[in-house]
């Protein structure tokens, strides 16, 4: 019951591909950042080839000494102003684009988010996509806001650079070349296993928080259980862990830093040695030989930068992959059914003819060759109420999830009206069925919003749903017993993560009363209301026979009382339906039913 | 950091000594000297990161060891004292910053030299000239600092709003079954993109102050340096300085940005670092709740009764009690005052609970609720409860898997291994005993869990169990409370999450492996009272009827409370 499959990642040549169309859907934007980060690096080449000229000039004694310099002077002033401005230019337009695609990025995830099939919301279970909710979102914003644009300028700067140096003295161009196999080698092997290398870093840390948070909020059970030396050697452990990813990082990076390091000062060693042999022999002059020396000093922070941020680059990628893949999250847990939410259109011309639902042989398995359900058949009159009763594991949750069309059955067929549930647009199944199961949330948001959702109905907008008086609103909270409580906080009020906190019982109420707005025709109960005190359950199902009033109602039941009110209780065991009667007749027959409710009644 | 110093006056010597001079030698010289000058600078840096690492790991391990015993230490009483989540980010965000702070002060030292190094070396070739520059170079880090100040402030606003942003997507996530089930995917995309889009506004907000700081970046140093290479010119032509010298002073104008920075940098991470070592020591500086008593306790007479005058409840030794409490309110209060979570006048046999020490009250009752919480690691692990057998010093006792485990096996009973532990007679199921888990197993109904799982027990709990559903954790909590094995069990509401299918046998499995011990269960599930040798009835704090369930029945307050088919 608790297979949890975790959603895909995008292969990568999906998320390259993916990765281009975004970077070129601004063409225009991208071209002129780019030119203006050219421009920028282009102005900072002027300053050291005119203080080339200045050495030079200087050194012939040059006699109007005191005028040429003065020039030259406030030529590299105005030259220092003008790139200063396109640089403040270029990192503003880069970062308004950055901020764009980024924005867009994150929209289109919590887009598909939304549209994820229920089935595959069921199975992946809140873990990894609040994981890609918040690391993977919060990775890809730093690797555009900072990786992406200093790999950019970097680029270009070298490109740029380099293309100084040839026109400066071809032969000045060739000394620097020394660096790259060196840094080329010594990238491939860091890079080849740093990515692992951080991730098991992070990961180390993810551990220690993890297992203090465990041991600060299971404070009491610690306590209670005399645990306290057992989470201590935890969090021993974790520090081990960690200390063994850290030192196997800084091990790499004792090796990569040195020769990269030493393979920035080469270039420009070689430049000054070469070009000073070439001056001496007079190939080239004393100037070029200087810019050309200052260029290469400087061409080291680009390369520098490029290498430092190929790590975060990685990592972007990583988290992009993973974003991309909820795009392509299966439509369906099941085998048999290839719907998702796009498939709505090609689904509208099949609507229920009545109200009666169908299971026919239906077999269902959440893992290969292991069959939860097996053979089922059964039929649901319109506003029957049916019971399922059963020990753990028998299916019944299976069987309502089935019911609710959340799942397709493997083989058989599960129909509403004479068409497959699954097979429904999620618009017009919630008019059908709606599970209730005891998992209940209360959105951030006013008490409002959290009614609104449920409102069927062309898109009720984002302002205060003009769509739907107050007047439903209360009627739905009337009719579960919670208009009262909820009118004295008042429907504006704000619940949910940092707002009022709701009582459990007064949650489930909220749940219901969204269930009286989306009025479907039959309705699934799972344990809805198990998790409450017996108290706050009792109270509750006034507000849930409010509820059920008119509607099919198939209840698993957890408490006996439930099958006793239904007109129909089905007993399952293994997979299978074993009884399946009127709760007196599965009495009087003196089964499995029977002897259970001999003991629940307590043999009054 | 001193080696890269001197790199530009290399280059400069080279140049001047080396090509102006015509001197090939010389050039060679110096060009080696460049050379070697890499070298010592890169082997420097990472012996000087292997360092920094070093004390930054060692301040932040120790601290968050610190941090996790005190937290396990505070037990019951941490909420009380501390909110949890001041605690985690004590134990996350706090620590690295003190071994940042720790770390910053190597390198800060090192900038500190590298500054020294070269206002020497210019101060030496030319003072005029490297008094601008060394006036210079401040003057511009003071300027750029300048709009640090309001980049921060804006960065500080986009990180709350992605904050609010995050939150609203996790919001999204968290309630997605829900979303999916009933509608309500558009209102939702559109309140997220509204949001996105305020977030992209004040990541512009930021680019427009970070657009300015760049410039400035281009701007200032190119003016100094400008500055530095018409004086140094005028110094040249006038014959007062090679030119190689001054290729060295712009060199220097551009490189001493570097180590300025770091040292404002090391200061703000000092900063930092000293609040964070107050909050992890006012942290660390709580007491538990109730301290170890002064009286020497009554020695250990063999199971006793449990009392509690205030709500005239008593609890047999040996038997399997049950109790029916009208308000779940009264039966956490009676709980929390059985356990001594709360001050009491309860007595364990003769002596008060107050005068018992804290260890040995948790050694002897066991009080497990709804909100216990199943920790992650391998399911075997967790349901015995290693670590149990462990010295009031605090160390685990290793005896991994089996070892000692299997030796109390032999005998099943009678055996109490706690070093320095009064000599309680308690009889341990065989604590820890592969045979003792399966029993506890059974009686907890999970055989099921078990077995549905791919690797049965050898499996892994996640964090906070959450690969269980609430009726699967509810029973694991179950084995893990029936495998601590204390003398006294007390149980609330131990089968509210699961079918009445599975409470009979749990309440039936419970009480035979329980059989001759004191099991204490608030309940109102007629099946548990049912099964029970003796249940009480309380109303108002109080207990007001005893007897069978059966006998109970009769009562008409007591009906009410646990026949619930009849109210309706």
């Amino acid at each position: 019951m608790s297979t949890h499959t975790s959603l895909p990642v995008a292969p990568a040549r999906d998320t390259r591909a993916y990765a281009r169309r975004l970077a070129l859907r601004h063409p225009r934007e991208l071209t002129a950042v780019l030119a203006l980060y050219a421009l920028a690096a282009g102005c900072g080449l002027v300053g050291p080839r005119l203080l080339g000229d200045l050495v030079e000039d200087t050194r012939d004694g040059g006699g109007d000494g005191g005028g040429a310099i003065a020039r030259t002077a406030l030529l590299i002033c105005v030259f220092v102003i003008v790139q200063a401005l396109l640089t403040h230019a270029a990192t503003y337009a880069s970062a308004r684009l950055g901020e764009k695609v980024l924005a867009e990025l994150r929209e289109r995830f919590v887009g598909d988010v939304l549209a994820l099939p229920l089935a595959t919301v069921e199975r992946a279970g809140a873990g990894d996509l609040v994981t890609r909710t918040i690391r993977d979102v919060e990775v890809l914003a730093g690797c555009v806001r900072r990786a992406v644009p200093a790999t950019m300028t970097a680029l270009v700067t070298i490109a740029v650079t380099f293309g100084a140096l040839f026109v400066v003295g071809p032969l000045l161009a060739f000394p620097c070349l020394i660096a790259v196999p060196v840094l080329w080698a010594a990238g491939r092997w860091f890079f080849g296993r740093s990515r692992e290398a951080f991730l098991r870093q992070s990961a180390s840390y993810a551990r220690i928080t993890e297992g203090l948070t465990e041991t600060v909020e299971g404070a009491r059970t610690v306590e209670a259980l005399r645990l306290a030396p057992r989470r201590a050697e935890r969090t021993d452990r974790d520090i081990a862990g960690s200390y063994a990813a850290e030192r196997h990082t800084i091990g790499l990076l004792t090796v990569f830093l040195p020769i990269t390091d030493t393979a920035y000062v080469l270039p420009v060693a070689a430049t000054l040695v070469l070009g000073g042999l070439f001056a001496l022999h007079g190939m080239v002059s004393l100037a070029a030989v200087t810019a050309a020396t200052l260029y290469v000093q400087q061409l080291l922070g680009p390369v520098d930068t490029v290498l430092y941020c190929l790590g975060d680059l990685q990592a972007g990628a990583a988290s992009l992959a993973r974003l991309r893949g909820v795009h392509r999250a299966p439509a369906s847990g099941a085998p048999a059914s290839g719907v998702d939410a796009s498939g709505a259109d090609a689904s509208a011309a099949a609507a229920p003819r009545h109200r009666g639902l169908a299971l026919r042989g239906v077999r269902y398995a959440y893992r290969e060759d292991r069959d939860v359900l097996r053979g089922i058949d059964l039929e649901i009159e319109p506003g029957e109420r049916l019971a399922v009763v059963g020990p753990s594991g028998a299916g019944k949750s299976t069987l309502g999830r089935l019911l609710a069309g959340i799942h397709a059955p493997r083989t058989g067929s599960v129909t509403v009206g004479g068409v497959p549930l699954a097979e429904l647009s999620p618009d017009r199944l919630r008019g059908q069925v709606a599970l209730v199961t005891q998992e209940t949330y209360v959105f951030a948001g006013t008490l409002r919003e959290n009614l609104l959702i449920a409102v069927p109905g062309p898109g009720p907008g984002p302002g205060p749903g003009p769509g739907v008086a107050d007047a439903e609103l209360e009627r739905a909270l009337d009719a579960v017993g919670a208009r009262e409580w909820a009118l004295e906080l008042g429907l504006d009020a704000r619940v949910g993560a940092g707002g009022a906190a709701l009582a459990p019982d007064r949650v489930q109420q909220l749940s219901l009363a969204r269930l009286v707005l989306a009025d479907p025709h039959t309705l699934v109960l799972d344990e809805a209301t198990s998790l409450l005190d017996p108290r706050a359950a009792r109270r509750l199902e006034r507000s849930l026979a409010a509820l059920l009033e008119g509607r099919t109602v198939i209840a698993i039941a957890h408490r006996l009382h439930t099958a006793h009110d239904a007109d129909r209780v089905a007993v399952m065991e293994n997979g299978r339906i074993t009884e399946l009667g009127p709760h007196d007749e599965l009495v009087a027959r003196g089964g499995a039913y029977a002897a259970l409710w001999e003991s629940w009644h307590g043999r009054t | 950091m001193v080696a890269q110093a001197l790199v530009p006056a290399a280059v400069g010597k080279a140049i001047d000594t080396g090509i102006i001079a015509r001197d090939q030698r010389a050039l060679l010289l110096w060009g080696g000297a460049v050379v070697v000058l890499g070298v010592v600078q890169a082997t420097a840096g990472i012996l000087r990161d292997r360092a920094a690492l070093t004390t930054r790991l060692g301040a932040s391990y120790r601290t968050a060891q610190h941090i996790a015993r005190q937290a396990a230490r505070l037990g019951a009483a941490l909420p009380k004292r501390v909110a949890k989540g001041e605690i985690v980010n004590a134990g996350v965000v706090d620590i690295g910053r003190l071994g940042d702070a720790l770390a910053e002060t190597a390198r800060g030292s090192g900038a500190l030299v590298a500054i020294a190094v070269v206002a020497a070396i210019l101060l030496h070739t030319s003072w005029q000239l490297g008094l601008v520059v060394l006036l210079g170079v401040p003057l511009m880090v003071g300027v750029v600092s300048l709009l640090i100040r309001p980049l921060h402030r804006r960065q500080q606003r986009l990180r709350e709003q992605q904050a609010e942003l995050t939150g609203r997507a996790v919001d999204i996530v968290s309630g997605l079954r829900v979303l999916r089930g009933i509608g309500g995917e558009e209102v939702f995309a559109d309140r997220y993109r509204a949001d996105s889009q305020r977030v992209r506004a004040a990541g512009v907000a930021v680019a427009r102050v970070e657009a300015l700081l760049d410039g400035a970046k281009v701007l200032l140093p190119g003016l100094l340096t400008t500055v530095v290479v018409w004086l140094g010119a005028h110094y040249v032509a006038t014959g007062r300085m090679g030119a190689g010298q001054l290729v060295a002073f712009y060199g220097y104008a551009v490189f001493l940005v570097d180590p300025l920075r770091r040292l404002t940098n090391a200061a703000g991470r000092l900063t930092q670092g000293h609040v964070a070592a107050r909050r992890i020591t006012a942290f660390l500086a709580l007491r538990p709740e109730f301290a170890p008593s002064a009286v020497a306790p009554a020695p250990y007479q063999g199971p006793a009764p449990l009392t509690d005058p205030a709500s005239a409840l008593t609890v047999a030794p040996g038997r399997f009690t049950a109790v029916a409490c009208a308000s779940p309110a009264d039966a956490a209060t009676l709980a929390a005052r059985l356990g001594r979570y709360t001050d009491s006048a309860v007595t364990l046999g003769d002596t008060p609970l107050a005068d018992l020490p804290p260890d040995e009250i948790r050694r002897r009752i066991l009080v497990a609720d709804n909100a216990d919480r199943l920790f992650a690691g391998p399911l075997r692990e967790e349901l015995r409860g290693r670590g149990s057998d462990a010295g009031p010093d605090g160390r685990a006792n290793d005896a991994g898997r089996g070892g000692r485990g299997r030796d109390a096996e032999v005998g099943g009973r009678g055996r109490d291994a706690a070093p320095g532990g009064r000599g309680c007679d308690v009889a341990l199921v065989g604590r820890g005993s592969d045979a003792a888990l399966e029993r506890a197993v059974d009686a907890a109904c999970a055989r099921d869990i078990v077995e549905a799982l791919p690797d049965g027990l050898d499996d892994l709990v996640e964090e906070s169990g959450r690969n269980f559903s609430g009726g699967q954790q509810q029973r694991l909590r179950l084995v893990r409370a029936l495998m601590a094995d204390p003398e006294v069990l007390i149980l609330i509401e131990p089968t509210s999450a699961v079918d009445a299918h599975t409470e009979a046998r749990i309440a039936h499995g419970v009480g035979e492996l329980r059989a001759g011990r004191t099991t204490l269960v608030f309940t109102t599930s007629p099946v548990v009272l049912d099964r029970a040798d003796h249940v009480v009835y309380v109303q108002g704090a109080k207990a007001v009827a005893q007897g069978s369930h059966g006998d109970l029945l009769t009562d008409v307050r007591y009906r009410s409370v646990v026949a619930r088919e009849e109210t309706e």
